[in-house]
């Protein structure tokens, strides 16, 4: 793994998204605006479910927690209350009945 | 300008987006957590924070970097998170009279947080955007070396579970975007493409795959009907990083 050309590479397409928009005076096609609002949702979303399930096999409880902590997120919209009920949750299904 | 009234605009800026830190801390602890259990050293960790300075892209990074992933694929997946901050770009650009060499600096540190602050204050000076941007610049490495810190006194983090804190931390992300039918729709359908594209392929690939698929869904399904939100500044100062 090469970390620090990953990075430049990193740097290079985040700063230039940023400078070209303050350089930019037209507006973007709408089909491209509506298109960059979806980014955020469509990236999330496939980050999140190939992760939940884990490589030690609690995909059972780990399912559980990341249920509860949506609703969680979905009621407070706060970051740190989601994280930590999630994690609240998962430990205390780890723990042996 | 005259000095003390720059000082002024850049105190005000900082302060105006103060509010936003308590969103900001927690993310930045999660994110270095993950990026030490990812197999980051402290140096790696923070110089994501203090030269890339985009939270979810960094955030998304470290986990990709967990599971092996190519520079390339990494390096793609940031620029489809961070191509947003065009839209930004060209909404402050109107705003704010920028010379040219305040537009590099200002790009630099542009986020979601200070473009909302930016966007929703009156002000118009480069001294105020620089104020915001610094602020949350500022806080964001301090949390990094926080949660480093933090995880380095965890004596087994894979054993309790940290790795959770990912996904937890996207799903956290992820649900307050989520509004309309079109916004739920693509959640959704990403969210499965990427789940059965993971099953046969390596690393980063699903999420790229999946990320311009259902952007390009969501820009279909809202075509001539939904307004646009994509640009508003109380929507941006919600989103982190």
């Amino acid at each position: 793994m090469s970390f620090w050309p990953t990075l430049a590479g990193m740097v290079a397409v985040t700063f230039g998204s940023r400078y070209a928009g303050l350089v930019r005076r037209a507006a973007l096609p709408p089909f491209w605006v509506r298109f960059l609002h979806f980014v955020p949702i469509a990236v999330f979303a496939s980050l999140v479910t190939p992760s939940v399930a884990g490589a030690r096999g609690e995909a059972g409880i780990r399912v559980a927690a990341c249920l509860v902590a949506a609703l969680a997120a979905w009621r407070t919209r706060q970051l740190w209350v989601s994280i930590a009920v999630g994690m609240a949750v998962f430990w205390l299904l780890r723990i042996p009945f | 300008m005259p000095h003390a009234e720059s000082t002024g605009a850049f105190r005000r800026g900082f302060w105006a987006l103060a509010p936003l830190w308590l969103g900001v801390v927690p993310f930045g602890l999660a994110y270095a957590i993950t990026a030490r259990s990812a197999g980051l050293s402290l140096l790696e960790t923070q110089a994501l924070s203090a030269l890339v300075f985009a939270g979810s892209a960094q955030f998304s990074a470290v986990g990709l970097f967990a599971v092996g992933t190519g520079g390339a694929e990494i390096v793609l997946t940031t620029f489809l998170l961070n191509v947003r901050h065009l839209l930004y770009g060209v909404s402050l650009g109107r705003r704010f009279s920028l010379t040219r060499r305040e537009r590099p600096v200002a790009a630099f540190f542009l986020t979601d947080e200070a473009f909302g602050i930016a966007a929703a204050s009156g002000e118009r000076s480069f001294p105020f955007l620089l104020g915001a941007e610094l602020s949350l610049f500022m806080m964001w490495n301090l949390a990094t070396l926080a949660g480093f810190l933090l995880g380095s006194a965890i004596p087994d983090p894979a054993s309790l579970g940290v790795d959770l804190v990912f996904p937890l931390a996207f799903i956290a992300l992820l649900v307050p975007l989520l509004r309309t039918r079109a916004e739920l729709a693509v959640a959704l359908a990403s969210g499965a493409l990427a789940y059965v594209l993971s099953r046969s392929l390596p690393g980063g690939l699903p999420v790229l795959i999946t990320g311009v698929g259902g952007s390009a869904l969501g820009a279909i399904l809202t075509r001539g009907g939904a307004p646009d939100r994509a640009a508003h500044p109380e929507d941006a100062a919600r989103e982190v990083g």
